[in-house]
């Protein structure tokens, strides 16, 4: 791994063009060297804390890719500003395929909305190596509580709910249903997922929107019921509960993730790399995990994808702004 | 709760392979512990992969025991060399170096291991008869019991040090300055970022005291060299006394049952606790003067409370699915990774790994006392190593554990600049006790008391009308007011003729 990435915002300008710079080279004299790619071990980079979903997944889908890809995979983590401080080390490095990045779709699509970076990372940076998953987002209220079903809760006359964090899917998926249905709702972020589920359990909130992992625990042991999930369709997980669309709030939100490297990464590379990903996907112990985490596989090419994420982006937007709100500086 | 089940946890916890890997963990968990910078949370991480291909009840055992025994080796850089590797051994530096600075290091590293050992088997026994019964009072801690027990433990951080009670205050207001740096944690503004987003997530505890712990007081002995070193005590005297022994008594028993407590408390638990049972001890003392100079008590008490509190640590996680802190994060993943979700269902799911992990901890708290006994006169010896080769490796040594967390650069940067601040605080007479932990409890503090106002609707009075917040406030006004003003009263009554003793 690059001893000395970015050190700064300066640094950082100096740095990229030489990259660029020095990729391009790379790119254009070793066809023949990368003919036999991979030669030695590919650092798989999580931009996230060790042990969070996205942690998790990279793990998994690195074990099963290691034997297609005839080289070992390491995973190291290099968390800051989901996954921005990650994934512009990458960019700053060797674009010749032996560092590869989990990333994720709320930083491309909700990151932008709430925080403004004017270097923040985008979507045609990268090249997408291989799609992973799509994690609903659920709204979940105690089991104690009232609310049985999603009227209940818009019904009541004020809420106060969760969020795992500023820009966010969940914050954004609540606050999209809560201004749709016209109440009185405020947001209150936590730190995570696990503290705004734990505010939730202690009552001290009505309401949050988190993802299936983080709620499905809870939701089984009989302590949390979830009354809307923010997903196109039904969570083969959680098949008795509505979607928001059901119930008639245009509310679409979730969690994808996949693997990119930088997008100057030669056509031989992202094949070899591809591929691995690929059969690493069928395995069957990746299969059981994503059983047992509660994620929905999501495989399409990297151009839907692209598609997807742009796609998601521009709507988000533009329901942000329809709807008023303004995630930076609260609701 | 079902005894038979605790049983079979035993015959768990002994099976040869079981023994083994808790063996493994306290081992490399002290190991890690005594070198400064580098914690349980980034170690675990790596060693993840390695437990992939083992069975679900011996990876944890193995994971846990990293995490305990790093509370035992943390004691011994605190004690040896003032750098405190987690935020609830920042207060056993204080009394624990100026033991050894008196040439006692042998003796407080002793009571250390024993009040480590009892704090965290009073725990386990307090967690297997109690646990189930225990796990909701965590949840009847919101955002305003956190916002006034953050503000307990800002009041108590003016108890510490020997210096003047400005001076502690200044650096605890520094500290709190420095805790907001990051994302805002309600609007997501970026404040004091620079423009980088370096600094998007604020700034580590680790970075925050290796720096103004550790390469601080490097910085300032390099000034000293010329200085007689302290004597270093033969092996003989590396044994506690007496005396040692009679000051330590209570302060154990009080401090495991603190630990004990406020350990379940997820985020800040451990670290409340050695503040308060710090606090407690100073206050209990017959002669307070002595602490900050070297009192043993200082050193027994905050230990004791800070091993009980990582054992009733894993209650939240193992009975409710809630991580308390970044090493339990990384615990859970390891658990989710083996298939089994930690959380309500777990105890009767998964029996064997519940108890099994829980009673492998009084195996591996044995082992701890058995492997740091005879390792204090190794460690002890290691004072006699000429500063000028010690302090380099150390800042080495700092730096790639200091790397080690978030795999960055720029936080390696970031240590050398809080040194050079912990350099200027130290040569103008300022405590890094109260900074670092006033930096911790600040983001608690800030980020609750933002959250509580949210959900009261910015009304202040809700926190008075809760019953556990309502209680918590009564007792920050006892101490904080009723106490001091009482005192002061009695003092100026004792006479004019009789000077009062400066505290």
């Amino acid at each position: 791994m690059n001893p000395f990435p970015r050190r700064g915002l300066l640094a950082g300008l100096a740095v990229s063009p030489l990259a660029a710079v020095a990729a391009c080279q790379v790119q254009g004299g070793a066809d023949a060297a990368e003919a036999d790619f991979p030669t030695r071990a590919v650092d798989f980079m999580v931009p996230f804390d060790p042990g969070g979903s996205g942690d998790l997944v990279s793990r998994a889908v690195a074990e099963a890719a290691e034997e297609p890809l005839g080289q070992s995979l390491a995973v190291s983590n290099k968390p800051g500003a989901n996954g921005a401080v990650g994934l512009k080390e990458l960019l700053a490095g060797d674009a010749d395929g032996y560092t590869i990045a989990l990333a994720v779709k709320s930083l491309f699509a909700i990151t932008p909305l709430a925080v403004d970076d004017p270097d923040a990372v985008v979507i045609d940076d990268f090249r997408i190596i291989a799609t992973l998953t799509q994690e609903a987002y659920v709204l979940v209220v105690h089991a104690d509580s009232p609310y049985q079903t999603l009227d209940d809760l818009l019904a009541a006359g004020s809420v106060d709910y969760a969020t795992t964090g500023v820009g966010t899917g969940s914050q954004l998926s609540a606050q999209l249903l809560f201004t749709g249905a016209g109440i009185d709702a405020t947001d209150v972020p936590f730190d995570g997922g696990a503290p705004a589920v734990t505010a939730l359990l202690g009552q001290q909130v009505d309401a949050v929107s988190a993802s299936l992992a983080e709620t499905m625990p809870q939701i089984e042991a009989g302590e949390l019921r979830a009354v809307a999930v923010f997903s196109e369709e039904r969570s083969p997980f959680l098949n008795e509960v509505p979607t928001a669309v059901e119930s008639g709030y245009d509310v679409v939100v979730d969690q994808r993730r996949f693997i990119v490297v930088p997008a100057e990464v030669g056509d031989e590379a992202a094949g070899v790399l591809s591929l691995a990903f690929e059969e690493a996907r069928e395995s069957p112990e990746y299969g059981q995990f994503l059983q047992d985490n509660y994620m929905d596989r999501w495989e399409v090419d990297s151009l839907e994808a692209k598609t997807h994420l742009s796609d998601a982006a521009a709507e988000y937007a533009a329901l942000v702004e329809d709807a008023g709100l303004d995630l930076g500086e609260g609701s | 709760m079902d005894l038979s089940s605790v049983l079979s946890g035993f015959a768990v916890a002994f099976e040869p392979q079981n023994l083994l890997f808790c063996l493994i963990g306290v081992t490399v968990g002290m190991l890690i512990g005594v070198l400064p910078g580098l914690g349980p949370a980034a170690t675990i991480a790596i060693l993840l992969p390695i437990t992939y291909s083992l069975e679900p009840t011996a990876a944890v055992i193995m994971l846990a025991g990293i995490f305990y025994g790093a509370q035992y080796g943390g004691t011994i850089t605190s004690v040896l060399l003032r750098m405190p590797g987690e935020a609830s051994s920042v207060v056993t530096a204080l009394d624990g170096h100026a033991l050894a600075r008196k040439g006692e290091a042998g003796p407080a590293l002793g009571v250390a291991a024993v009040a480590s050992f009892i704090g965290g088997t009073a725990s386990i026994l307090l967690l297997t008869f109690i646990a189930p019964a225990l796990a909701g009072a965590a949840l009847a801690f919101g955002p305003a019991e956190y916002t006034v027990l953050a503000l307990i433990g800002i009041f108590l951080v003016g108890t510490l040090g020997s210096g003047s009670l400005w001076k502690s205050a200044a650096a605890a207001a520094l500290g709190l300055l420095i805790a907001t740096v990051g994302l805002d944690p309600i609007l997501g503004t970026p404040r004091f970022t620079f423009g980088t987003d370096q600094l998007a997530d604020g700034i580590d505890f680790t970075i925050v005291a290796m720096g103004l712990f550790g390469v601080g007081e490097i910085l300032y002995n390099l000034e000293h060299r010329d200085r007689p070193q302290p004597a270093v005590p033969a092996f003989g005297r590396a044994i506690p006394g007496r005396l040692h022994w009679l000051r330590s008594r209570a302060a154990i028993l009080r401090g495991s049952v603190t630990g004990f407590v406020l350990g379940i408390l997820p985020g800040g638990g451990a670290t409340m606790s050695s503040l308060v049972s710090y606090a407690v001890e100073k206050r209990v003392a017959k002669d307070p003067s002595r602490f900050g100079k070297g009192a043993v008590e200082g050193v027994a008490g905050p230990e004791s409370a800070n091993n009980a509190a990582a054992t009733s640590s894993f209650i939240p996680l193992l009975t409710l699915g809630i991580p308390a802190n970044a090493t339990m994060a990384v615990l859970f993943g390891a658990l989710m990774l083996q298939g089994i979700t930690p959380g309500p269902g777990l105890m009767t799911e998964h029996p064997d790994v519940f108890w099994g992990v829980v009673n492998s901890m009084y195996v591996g708290n044995l082992l701890l006392l058995a492997l740091s006994i005879p390792l204090i006169g190794v460690f002890v010896r290691m004072l006699k190593v000429r500063p000028g080769v010690l302090a380099p490796l150390t800042v080495v040594i700092t730096m790639l554990g200091v790397y080690s967390i978030r795999n960055n650069a720029f936080d390696m940067l970031l240590v050398i600049a809080l040194g050079l601040l912990g350099y200027g605080m130290r040569k103008l007479g300022f405590e890094p006790g109260p900074f670092v932990l006033a930096f911790v409890l600040g983001s608690l503090l800030e980020a609750s008391f933002r959250r509580s106002m949210r959900i009261f609707g910015g009304d202040v009075t809700e926190f008075v009308q809760r019953p556990v917040s309502g209680s918590l406030v009564a007792v920050l006004v006892l101490t904080a007011v009723i106490v001091p003003v009482l005192r002061k009263v009695r003092t100026r009554q004792s006479g004019a003729a009789e000077q009062p003793a400066a505290q």
